[in-house]
């Protein structure tokens, strides 16, 4: 009686593993959402801290810091037309050699020249 | 347009003759130029600058979309004046706007004068700017800020952060403070008044819009540690 009680007490024999089923093929899209985080846009912060001890030393005379106010007024204008001239770029999905962060047209143009193996 | 293609694409008709039908229906906004016409060009310097360059044969035979009302090479005509006479108008009452910048920049030649005929001196004569509209653009150009506090939300608490702006922003900002120092007066005096005062004041880089102008800046200054919280 206790030889049985043992029997049953053991584990019963493992049962076979669960099939793997491919419900998606296997293998990555060739194509990225558009989805993507705004980046921050932040320039021209060396200027700025260079124009406002300039502003300080002089008691916020503006006459007397004109290089300084160039300078980043120029940073400024440069950083708004690189801005326009790459979204123009992204826009179309052109790519420019050597960037590395890239829009989600870029990459789709870049992974199409590169397609996956069948 | 949208909702017109989708019909014909459901619909099934003319499927074949979309393109055209396309290249019929107006597609450049609401202008009643179609988007080839190009803007006009009617100032004599760019004229000349374009004849100089040999790029002023090219555009002869493009068709060109007529001048605009205050696209002028007129000497009266200036258009940062205009554009002030714009700012200054309310309900769209021109004409009276136009009187009160008229009336402006006459006081500002009486006031100059005035100063002029006190000074004893030709040193101090020649200190003295009598051209209305010379006033106008130096006040103009001394008000013009550099930055703008913008407020950022970061964290549930709303930083003042300085931002860089535009030459157009810079201008906008500028003469809508004027006008508005114009507009902070006691009762009796007129606004052309003020007005030409505060001009005259900020021509020579002082009174109540550049003191507006400078303390702008020194916020911005106090603020400068949240610079780099900035996304626009």
């Amino acid at each position: 009686m206790r030889l049985l009680g043992a029997l049953y007490a053991a584990r019963t024999p493992a049962k076979e593993p669960v099939h793997f089923q491919a419900i998606l093929p296997l293998k990555l899209k060739p194509v990225v959402s558009g989805k993507g985080g705004k980046t921050s846009d932040v320039c021209c912060i060396y200027e700025m801290s260079v124009m406002f001890n300039c502003f300080k030393d002089n008691d916020f005379n503006q006459g007397l810091c004109g290089k300084e106010i160039e300078q980043f007024q120029n940073c400024y204008t440069n950083h708004l037309s690189t801005k326009r001239v790459r979204k123009e770029k992204e826009l179309k999905g052109i790519l420019n050699p050597g960037e590395k962060k890239m829009s989600a047209k870029q990459i789709n143009t870049l992974l199409a020249r590169h397609p996956n193996i069948e | 347009m949208a909702t017109i293609k989708t019909f014909f694409s459901k619909s099934g008709l003319f499927k074949q003759r979309i393109c055209v039908i396309k290249s019929c229906i107006q597609q450049n906004g609401m202008s009643s130029y179609p988007s080839f016409y190009i803007n006009p060009i009617y100032k004599k310097e760019e004229q000349e600058q374009l004849k100089k360059e040999g790029e002023l044969s090219k555009l002869t035979h493009v068709p060109t979309r007529a001048a605009l009302n205050d696209q002028t090479c007129s000497f009266t005509q200036d258009p940062d004046l205009n554009l002030f006479t714009n700012y200054c108008m309310s309900d769209g009452k021109k004409v009276l706007a136009r009187s009160q910048v008229e009336q402006t920049l006459e006081s500002i030649k009486r006031l100059q004068l005035e100063k002029y005929h006190k000074c004893k001196t030709d040193e101090d004569r020649a200190k003295i700017e009598l051209n209305p509209k010379v006033v106008f653009h130096k006040a103009v150009e001394n008000c013009k800020p550099i930055l703008q506090l913008t407020p950022i939300k970061r964290g549930g608490v709303k930083y003042q952060v300085p931002v860089p702006i535009t030459a157009k922003r810079a201008q906008f900002m500028s003469m809508k403070w004027l006008i508005s120092a114009g507009k902070e007066k006691e009762k009796p005096v007129r606004f052309h008044l003020q007005l030409a005062r505060e001009l005259i004041d900020a021509s020579n880089n002082s009174g109540r819009v550049v003191k507006k102008k400078q303390d702008l800046h020194k916020q911005c200054e106090a603020n400068r540690a949240y610079a780099h919280y900035r996304w626009s």
